[in-house]
């Protein structure tokens, strides 16, 4: 409804009865528009109902009768929310009961007594407003929808769709506050990538890592790993956040030989470009804190903890083509994997050494159950 | 046809009705100018169908005469008419002229009363 003044249409063959309503009407400060008859009624509310709030309608008409136009009305998906009030001599009241059951909101017995003529018009009114309050915020609301579909979709190609979806749910806002959990960390880079980005033109630099990215992105997102950031040839992945995962480590393995895979394919193709580049992989498991880390304008969804700096240094320790799995990532998976002991490993800025292990690939099904 | 206690005019209606319209002198000259062209429309399409004897055509005129007269307080207009409806969409053609007589008296009746309560000129 409009905000300012309400609108009803009267419709009655009768000018005096027409007079009559609109004088009453007007001291209620409802403007009044007039109709004859049923056919004039719906060329004046039209299509969209033409700003009219509330219909008054005459039972015995010319033309078009009160039960042909209210059935119109009612029949019309854009125009069945008008209230229509039936005008009517007491004497008319079977009529009157079955406009009702054809949808009409109230009655106005013939003549005119204006405390009812008020109290109906502006119980319909109030519906009416009721209705139109309704429809603006279910507008309202399917419009947030679609911003909020469209921000995800939006956000999808910065984040991984975990944190993309996480940023539209109630559960989400705690999630990026901050939280401690088990999670898997899981560190790749390229092997001799430097030498090859200085040597290399910079097309060729960026297309060899569109090609590293786009295949390790598939990955990333068949294993449900979460992407926290690429850097260059170096990327970091990690499990069980913020969607929760049983198979934490096991996914990051299975991940990580995915990848050792697709990329032999991929730097047989660059070595006959010239270029030999190899890929190495550090895995740990531990205590950590996720959440939003950065600063207003720019922030990442993150993992800091011990496993983050193990998980970096074993990357950076491994050879290429290898897989390190630290102590507590090789204990949860300890049995599924081909692994090779690799003895104690002196890890930078750590006082003790560890002892990971190269994971070669998956342990075949009938050496598992004689394990 | 019973119309025993319809006055040709009922003042209170008026008084009601001009009460619940404003207070308004023109306003009111104006709707009884607005019923009296309406209904001498209407009187003619009454006694037409009434000589004609043709319950179909008389239903309509004698409905909106019996709805109009009661809003400006002409209440034996309106039960004339009232009866005059029902005998049309009864089909029972036999008192029509007879009753649209009636009719046509209470009509000059009212005019008379309208002008009487400087309602008219």
């Amino acid at each position: 409804m409009s905000p300012g003044q309400a609108v009803a249409l009267v419709v009655d063959d009768s000018a005096v009865n027409r007079k009559v309503l609109t004088r009453q009407l007007a001291s209620l400060d409802i403007e009044a528009r007039e109709a004859a008859n049923g056919r004039e009624a719906l060329e004046l509310v039209g299509t969209d109902g033409a700003g009219v709030d509330i219909v008054l309608l005459d039972i015995e008409m010319p033309e078009l009768d009160g039960y042909e136009t209210l059935a119109a009305i009612k029949g019309d998906e854009a125009l069945r929310h008008l209230p229509v009030i039936m005008i009517s001599a007491v004497e008319e009241l079977d009529s009157v009961v079955r406009c009702i059951e054809m949808g009409a909101t109230d009655y106005l017995p013939k003549p005119f007594n204006p405390a009812i003529l008020e109290a109906r018009v502006r119980a319909s009114l109030a519906g009416k407003r009721l209705h139109d309050l309704e429809v603006e915020s279910a507008a309202r609301q399917a419009e947030l929808l679609r911003t909020i579909e469209r921000q995800k979709d939006e956000l999808s190609r910065f984040l991984s769709p975990q944190v993309a979806a996480l940023v539209s749910t109630t559960e989400g806002e705690a999630l990026l506050a901050g939280h401690r959990r088990i999670a898997t960390a899981v560190f790749c880079d390229l092997r001799d990538f430097t030498p090859f980005s200085e040597a290399a033109d910079p097309e060729e630099v960026f297309g060899v890592l569109r090609e590293y990215h786009g295949m390790m992105g598939e990955l990333i997102v068949a294993h449900g790993g979460t992407l926290e950031h690429f850097a260059g040839d170096g990327m970091m992945v990690f499990f069980n956040d913020p969607v929760l995962q049983d198979d934490h480590v096991e996914r990051a393995v299975r991940m990580a030989l995915a990848m050792r895979d697709r990329f032999g394919a991929l730097a047989a193709g660059w070595a006959k470009r010239g270029y030999r580049l190899g890929f190495g992989v550090g895995i740990a498991t531990g205590y950590a804190t996720l959440g939003r880390i950065g600063f207003e304008g720019r922030h990442d969804y993150g993992m800091i903890g011990t496993a983050v700096i193990t998980a970096s240094r074993l990357s950076s320790a491994a050879a290429p083509g290898q897989i390190l799995l630290a102590p507590r990532s090789h204990t949860e998976v300890d049995g599924l994997f081909e692994v090779e002991e690799l003895g104690e490993l002196q890890l930078k800025g750590f006082s003790r050494p560890i002892s990971p292990v190269n994971v070669v690939g998956v342990r075949a099904r009938d050496t598992v159950a004689a394990g | 046809m019973n119309l025993d206690g319809a006055p040709v005019l009922d003042h209170a209606v008026i008084a009601e009705l001009r009460a619940a319209t404003g207070d308004d002198d023109a306003f009111m000259a104006e709707l009884v100018e607005t019923y009296v062209t309406e209904g001498a429309a209407n009187m003619d399409r009454l006694l037409a169908a009434a000589a004609a004897q043709d319950c179909e055509a008389i239903v309509r005129p004698a409905h909106s005469l019996k709805s109009t007269s009661a809003s400006l307080g002409a209440m034996r207009l309106s039960a004339i008419c009232r009866g005059i409806e029902e005998a049309g969409r009864q089909a029972r053609s036999e008192t029509l002229r007879e009753d649209a007589e009636l009719a046509r008296d209470a009509w000059e009746a009212t005019l008379a009363a309208f002008a009487q309560a400087g309602l008219r000129e």
